[in-house]
């Protein structure tokens, strides 16, 4: 499946680069397919977090950082319907793309981590941290074209930088607890960047409802 | 003293009745907080015992990015022990630090807090107006769902997806059969049992979300004859049917005259005096007469003109035995074509000139038979002539018998010999050494003669040309023989003799190759004109 889909993004990064060389395709094909693409995305992380949920001790919860504390909570990102709707489109993909450039490298951590992970789920972890990664990186390399597109605001990307280091935790329950955190932060942002695109998308084609 | 420890343990006693019945309330529960569009949410709480006295409740948060601690806004719009956060008061992506405090006239009791983001309580409402229908497609039933989404959701911003799922189930089952729909909002369900009811639940899920409740199940039975077009059909194939087997019949019918206008017979072979039937019949003799005899040909007579020119009859014993102590005799010389009749009538007349009135009687010689008619001078030339008469008589395959008796006389060359024959005719005993014949003008070839043509004046009075004799003028080839014609000059030697017409050849009978190369073998010829032989 992790092959499948390493076919299927460098295909879309294909099919992105030759029609942005060749000819236009018009945006909102190019909206449509990176809000299926972040679709899929944040389905992969919410799963990701009920499969750690199940095995996931109580004390965990009362030790586990705030969502404040994630690397990415200093991005300033709408966080209502209306502020959202009130964002211009080059913002709204400026934010998203950086979102999703600050979690190249912390999804590398977790993928080591995800190897050597005390959780009984473990192999199907560590599977869909690496479908996270493949679908992450196919997610930004079109994003990338797409602000090609939209102008020099929707190119400008805030630099968010991980500093939690390679090293999830020295005892099994600091590396699941760190694990989870990852994770949660993730999902809250894999969230935004849905949203955030289809959004986008949801404007681009006016005259197609049943996009939105 | 007594009166204080009484007032004591009165007080102690109204105090220890008091504190029983009231207390500070229990503790709260938070139990959850649900939103159902991401853009509102709310929360309820289980109070805890009230402690016997008046306890109120309140909701405290604090939340990311927010300073301070606030209260709910709204405690009413939710129910009881509930507290709605409006869209004003609604934020995702950022964590609602939430707990409850119950107070009474005794104390506050706070719950625990619950933290929540608005992203992992996001739960809809069941979807809307479910609509059941029975419809057909071609003849079979199938069952149409449809519905809407649920109540306040933004469909137009594309602020949330709406993901549904359908379960279907007949009503005498327990087991539901689930299906999904991404985010169309009908489905289509074929394949349905006639006469069954079916039970319909349809739930939906925005955003990777919780799933709502399962809707109301609805219902609806599905016809057990199910009106289909099939007799509209059945009528409309019948009704064209029957033009069809009409026309086959009528082709049937006529199909002799369809016959004969698809397939036109090819016209025959046409040849003009043939008869179809005459050649069907299988007689090839008279296929062949009908053929020959619609030819046009050249006229027989003025062929035979020239062919009469050219026959010299003359002695054969001459040719062979050229003896110059004998008399010179009557010399019989025929040369005839291969395709010349052998007549037997002609043959072997030597024309005596006391006979040129007999002519008729010589010709008939044949067939009176009789020599007495025959006035006779010459003893032996009687003697030849009723031979050759009796010979000639009996046709062409006895004249081979008498040949030997008549060779004294006629002399016949066979062609393969010389080629022609010469026919003279002369008296045997006449004295003048008149004969008849013909000067060779021309030798041509290695076997060919050409004759001078000259007037026959015969120096002998009592001798003239008999009518049937020819002179050959001229030999062609093979079995060519040019005839000399009389010019028409004849002495009348007597009163007997009658005319000189010209010399015909008075047997145009039908040549048989046959009887010409028989003839070849057999020294005869006949004087027939025939068709020439090549």
């Amino acid at each position: 499946m992790a092959y499948r889909g390493t076919n299927g993004s460098s295909l879309f990064i294909t099919v992105l680069y030759v029609v942005a060389a060749c000819r236009a395709i018009p945006i909102n094909d190019l909206l449509d397919r990176a809000s299926q693409r972040s679709d899929k995305l944040h389905s992969l992380s919410t799963m990701l977090t009920q499969e750690l949920d199940t095995h996931f001790p109580p004390i965990g919860r009362m030790i586990m950082p705030r969502p404040a504390m994630c690397h990415t909570s200093s991005l300033q990102t709408p966080i209502d319907k209306d502020q959202a709707l009130r964002v211009s489109e080059s913002d709204l993909l400026s934010l998203a793309r950086s979102l999703l450039q600050a979690w190249s490298d912390p999804l590398l951590v977790l993928s080591n981590s995800a190897n050597t992970l005390p959780h009984p789920a473990q192999s199907s972890i560590s599977n869909k941290v690496q479908q996270l990664q493949e679908h992450s990186k196919t997610l930004g390399d079109g994003l990338e074209i797409l602000s090609g597109k939209m102008g020099p605001a929707a190119q400008a990307i805030s630099y968010l930088p991980y500093r939690g280091g390679t090293d999830l935790g020295q005892d099994k329950i600091t590396k699941l607890i760190n694990f989870y955190f990852l994770v949660s932060c993730f999902r809250r942002d894999s969230h935004k960047i849905d949203s955030f695109l289809k959004v986008l998308r949801c404007r681009a084609a006016k005259m197609q409802p049943e996009m939105c | 003293m007594k009166r204080g420890l009484g007032l004591a343990v009165v007080l102690l006693l109204s105090a220890a009745v008091e504190s029983s019945s009231t207390s500070p309330p229990g503790t709260p529960v938070l139990l959850g907080c649900r939103s159902p569009e991401k853009e509102t949410f709310t929360c309820w709480w289980k109070p805890g015992s009230d402690g016997g006295l008046p306890t109120t409740h309140r909701l405290f948060y604090e939340r990311e990015r927010l300073k301070g601690i606030h209260e709910c806004p709204d405690y009413g719009s939710a129910g009881s022990n509930s507290c709605f956060f409006n869209k004003k008061h609604t934020s995702i992506w950022v964590d609602y630090y939430l707990r409850v405090v119950a107070s009474n006239a005794l104390g506050n009791t706070s719950s625990d807090i619950l933290d929540v983001d608005v992203m992992e309580i996001v739960k809809p409402y069941p979807p809307e107006n479910i609509t059941l229908l029975v419809k057909e497609q071609e003849g079979t039933p199938y069952l149409h769902i449809r519905w809407e989404p649920p109540l306040n959701i933004d469909t137009k911003s594309g602020w949330v997806t709406v993901k549904y799922q359908l379960r279907v189930k007949q009503d005498n089952s327990h087991q539901w059969k689930n299906y999904s729909s991404d985010t169309q909002t009908f489905l289509n369900l074929h394949s349905i049992v006639l006469g069954a009811m079916y039970m319909v639940q349809v739930r939906c899920m925005l955003d990777h979300g919780s799933w709502s409740e399962w809707s109301n199940t609805t219902s609806v039975p599905v016809p057990k004859y199910f009106p289909n077009e099939r007799p509209f059909w059945i009528l409309v194939s019948t009704l064209s049917v029957v033009p069809f087997l009409a026309a086959i019949c009528i082709l049937v019918m006529k199909r002799k005259s369809v016959k004969q206008c698809l397939l036109p017979p090819v016209p025959g072979p046409k040849i003009k005096g043939v008869d179809v039937q005459l050649l069907k019949s299988g007689r090839s003799e008279e296929v062949i007469s009908a053929l020959i005899a619609n030819q046009n040909l050249p006229p027989l007579v003025a062929w035979m003109d020239q062919v009469e020119e050219f026959l010299i009859v003359s002695d054969c014993n001459d040719w062979r035995s050229p003896d110059p102590t004998n008399p010179p005799k009557r010399k019989k010389s025929l040369i005839i074509p291969v395709g010349f009749h052998f007549d037997q009538d002609l043959l072997c007349k030597e024309p005596l000139p006391n006979h040129w009135e007999k002519k008729d009687e010589i010709v008939k010689n044949s067939e009176t038979h009789s020599e007495g008619s025959l006035p006779s001078t010459d003893l032996n030339q009687e003697q030849q002539r009723d031979h050759c008469g009796e010979a000639s008589d009996r046709g062409v395959s006895t004249w081979t018998a008498e040949r030997h008796q008549c060779a004294a006389n006629v002399s016949v060359q066979p062609f393969a010999i010389s080629g022609y024959v010469d026919i003279q005719r002369h008296m045997q005993e006449a004295e003048g050494t008149q004969v008849d014949y013909s000067r060779v003008k021309e030798v041509t070839g290695n076997d060919a003669v050409i004759l001078e043509k000259e007037n026959v004046q015969s120096q002998r009075e009592d001798e003239d040309i008999p009518e049937d004799y020819s002179r050959v003028e001229e030999v062609d080839g093979d079995n060519v023989v040019f005839l000399q014609t009389q010019d028409g000059s004849c002495k009348k030697k007597d009163e007997h003799h009658t005319d000189c017409t010209n010399l015909k050849m008075i047997h145009p009978h039908p040549s048989k190759v046959g009887v010409c190369a028989a003839l070849m073998g057999s020294e005869y010829v006949d004087t027939t004109p025939a068709f020439p032989a090549s």
